[in-house]
């Protein structure tokens, strides 16, 4: 992080509205794919990235080290998007995976069916982990930092999250080829 | 290459994202190159991720999405109006915080002063002291001005060494003393030798007379010996003396200033209501017999108080004595221009005139100078004499003032009798007869009494009826003076009597008592208990009497008889029935004469017959209605109880929880971070 940045975090902490404003436009995509990661739902990550800026706004004097500001955004982030999640159990995501899996390669709605069936199916942080990758483009230290991972750690769990996928995917996959 | 084959998806991830280095990408190849099966899995995974990126794609936010953000933080977090979100931003600095909690604590500490009354001391001690501080110094700074002005005239010179007098005035001055006021001349001589130099420059109309000046102001600097020897020195004593014969101890004062040399300057006296006399003799005498002379009056009487003062005017005296001289010389030089008599008319007139001015100056500088003559000649005793017993009073005035309550049957024919006893000797002040609502009837009456009349006259009021709280108050007040007197006359003032006169009803009974007697003809027994009174010298008071639907019937009699007549009255109750519950209540009365045979005793009877105990309702119904109103007063009782016990306890219940709740959202949000 280089000293204009944690200027910058600094001044936000302190209530600069246009440092604080700065960083909404340089962070709300990465929330946004935080939020729907774990949603898999446009409209509600939206809110989640709006719920939780507010709030990040109203409680930034909490923040004492500014290196860490970006990752308690995101933890924010994941806190609000946990609990809209928490709130639609009432409609088990089970229901969505035992709809059956039929090949249909020759119609791209059905093909997007079942990538994001195969995508709510990953665990949340390999979700979380590849949206932020496809979203964003971010490389994998960024990413690392912003969900808080060891160094290295991300090229195992993304490939694992493709692994999967490709898994659940594979007569999709070959219909295609 | 077993490792990149147990991992391959995240090898190929790697490499679809670039994320592998070049080395490891050259070894990915070569692994594809050998093992089929990856190669399938490299494919598969090609198409997912063409697949995934365009999906995906499609799910990324808009371009627009950014500015729906701002704008929405923008609506739900408003900015902050000036002044608040100043204090807002300040009060989350750890500095500010800091303060506030300090600036809160020493409010309340303010607070707790304020309450307690304790005066806030500390600050104001602190001005008190730099007060101080900035008036110390001002004495030394005005000291130098304090000696330049002794050179400019005598009289204010006397100002200093008079002060010091003052502070210590009983030693005459010892030879310590004295070389200190001499040392003190002599620096006021140095000291005022700038000041004539700046007077030179304001008088150079005449040189030559400052010039003289100067060399008069510097002789007692070098010849300061002559000084000492005519030192002038005013002493003055005063002496207070309590004496037994005024005129005695004058003519010993006159004697005594005879024998030292000296003169009874004044007299005067003055005689006091009891005839003692006070005043003060002003004695002359030669200061050097003073302190022989004071020892000499001392053995005269008791000596009150004593002082002796001092006064230097040495400096004063020869400063103006070498201003004399100058003055002197000045007036003949004077004469001589006038005698030689040239220059113009004008310059003539003003000689003239300044010889007037110097000639004015030399008549007031002598008058000075014989003054502290004759001062200094003299010491001044002023002797204030007093007899002794000077406060005792002329005479002593016995006053008596008596007060007594009389109960008669007829108030109105007590009153006019009394009334009646008026003469010369006895004044009535005040009468009057009152009659209240109830027509009860009571009267006052204040005389006064010529002593030699009194106790006939108290004698006269005391066979009028019963006396009750007969008091005597006597009182001797000293006339002209104060303290005990075994010389003084006693004389008997009037004696002031208050009488107040009351029906006998309305007198308080001597003792109460209260019985009840039991048996079954009530009304009968009632009956025959009013004979008895009767018989008795009592009177019935009240008597009611009262029967229950149930039977029980009561009567209730009151009654008074007198003291002697109560022994014989109770044990003929017996014969009635039989008596219970006796109480007795007498208040003894210390402070009043009480005539005890005929004092006033009431007893209240009540005759009663019992009939049924037991209510009328009975029964299962009526038990168990009763049992359950009782529980129910119970449990309203018990609910009122836990109602105090909420109400006290629940604010401090609130308290805590909110305190607790507080705790654990900061502890959360701690760890959230």
């Amino acid at each position: 992080m280089d000293a204009s940045e944690r200027e910058q975090y600094q001044a936000a902490i302190h209530g600069d509205r246009e440092a604080f404003e700065m960083i909404i436009r340089a962070y709300s995509r990465t929330l946004f794919a935080i939020a729907y990661g774990l949603l898999q739902n446009r409209e509600e990550a939206e809110d989640v990235v709006q719920d939780s800026l507010v709030k990040a706004w109203k409680t930034r004097w909490r923040v004492r080290d500014p290196e860490k500001f970006p990752a308690w955004l995101a933890t924010i982030a994941r806190h609000k998007a946990h609990d809209i999640f928490r709130k639609r159990r009432t409609v088990p995501l089970s229901e969505q995976l035992t709809e059956p899996i039929e090949p249909e390669p020759t119609n791209t709605a059905a093909l997007d069916q079942q990538l994001h069936s195969a995508l709510a199916a990953l665990p949340e942080l390999h979700r979380t982990a590849l949206t932020l990758r496809y979203f964003e483009e971010m490389d994998y230290r960024t990413i690392e930092n912003t969900l808080g991972l060891t160094n290295g750690s991300l090229r195992g769990i993304l490939g694992r999250a493709l692994g999967s996928m490709r898994k659940t995917l594979r007569p999709a996959l070959a219909s295609m080829d | 290459m077993a490792t990149i084959h147990d991992e391959i998806d995240a090898w190929l991830a790697g490499d679809l994202h670039g994320e592998l280095s070049d080395s490891e990408q050259s070894a990915l190849h070569a692994h594809l190159l050998d093992c089929a099966a990856c190669r399938k899995t490299h494919q598969e995974l090609k198409t997912m991720n063409k697949i995934l990126e365009e999906t995906l794609a499609q799910e990324k936010p808009d371009p627009a999405f950014e500015r729906r953000i701002l704008a929405g933080f923008r609506d739900r977090a408003p900015q902050r109006a000036g002044f608040v979100k100043l204090l807002v931003d300040l009060m989350r600095l750890r500095a500010v915080q800091i303060t506030a909690v300090a600036a809160v604590l020493l409010g309340l500490v303010q607070i707790g002063r304020l309450i307690t009354g304790e005066p806030v001391t500390a600050p104001r001690a602190r001005e008190h002291y730099a007060e101080f501080e900035l008036a110390a110094p001002q004495p030394p700074e005005s000291l130098p001005s304090q000696a330049g002005a002794l050179g400019r005239s005598g009289g204010i010179a006397a100002g200093r060494p008079q002060d010091l007098a003052l502070e210590a005035p009983a030693p005459p001055p010892s030879a310590a003393t004295r070389s200190k006021f001499h040392e003190e001349a002599k620096t006021a001589a140095t000291t005022a030798a700038p000041a004539k130099a700046a007077q030179t420059e304001t008088s150079n109309a005449f040189p030559e007379v400052a010039v003289i000046e100067e060399q008069a102001a510097a002789s007692p600097v070098e010849s300061p010996a002559p000084a000492l020897a005519n030192q002038k020195l005013i002493r003055n004593a005063t002496v207070e003396l309590e004496i037994v014969s005024f005129d005695n101890a004058v003519q010993k004062i006159t004697a005594f200033a005879n024998e030292e040399h000296g003169y009874v300057a004044t007299t005067n006296s003055e005689k006091q209501t009891n005839g003692k006399l006070r005043g003060q003799v002003v004695v002359k005498v030669l200061p050097e017999n003073l302190d022989r002379f004071l020892q000499k009056i001392r053995s005269l009487g008791e000596l009150k108080n004593q002082t002796l003062g001092t006064e230097d005017v040495t400096k004063a005296y020869f400063d103006t004595d070498a201003r004399l001289k100058n003055a002197h010389v000045m007036e003949q030089r004077l004469i001589d221009m006038l005698k030689t008599k040239t220059g113009k008319v004008s310059d003539l007139l003003q000689v003239e005139k300044e010889l007037g001015r110097v000639r004015e100056e030399i008549e007031k500088m002598q008058g000075e100078l014989k003054y502290w003559d004759s001062q200094v000649q003299f010491a001044t005793v002023t002797i204030s004499l007093a007899e002794k017993d000077m406060e005792e009073p002329a005479a002593f005035l016995l006053r008596e003032r008596d007060q007594l309550a009389l109960y008669a049957p007829d108030v109105e024919k007590i009153y006019n009798e009394i009334k009646g006893l008026a003469s010369p000797k006895v004044q009535i002040t005040n009468a009057q007869l009152n009659r209240d609502y109830s027509g009860r009837i009571s009267a006052q009456v204040s005389m006064l009494i010529a002593p030699e009349e009194s106790d006939g006259v108290i004698g006269r009021v005391k066979a009028f009826g019963r006396v009750e709280n007969f008091q005597t108050q006597t009182q001797r007040t000293a006339q002209g003076g104060s303290g005990m007197s075994e010389n003084a006359r006693t004389k008997r003032d009037k004696v002031e009597l208050n009488i107040a006169i009351s029906r006998e009803e309305q007198e308080q009974a001597f003792q109460q008592t209260s019985l009840r007697i039991r048996t079954s003809s009530v009304d009968e027994k009632a009956k025959e208990l009013r004979a008895l009174a009767e018989k008795q010298g009592g009177r019935i008071r009240s008597s009611t009497f009262s029967r229950g639907p149930d039977g029980p019937a009561m009567a209730n009699v009151s009654l008074r008889v007198p003291m002697r007549n109560y022994p014989a009255l109770m044990q003929s109750l017996d014969s009635l029935g039989k008596v219970e519950n006796v109480s007795v209540q007498r208040q003894d009365r210390t402070d009043a004469q009480i005539d005890e045979a005929n004092a006033p005793a009431d007893v209240s009877i009540q005759v009663y017959s019992q009939g049924n105990i037991v209510s009328q309702e009975s029964g299962l119904f009526a038990t168990l209605r009763r049992t359950l109103a009782q529980s129910a007063g119970a449990i309203m009782w018990s609910l009122r109880m836990i109602g105090v016990a909420i109400a006290f306890l629940a604010p401090w219940t609130i308290a805590i929880i909110g305190v607790i709740w507080i705790a654990r959202r900061v502890i959360r949000a701690r760890r959230k971070l």
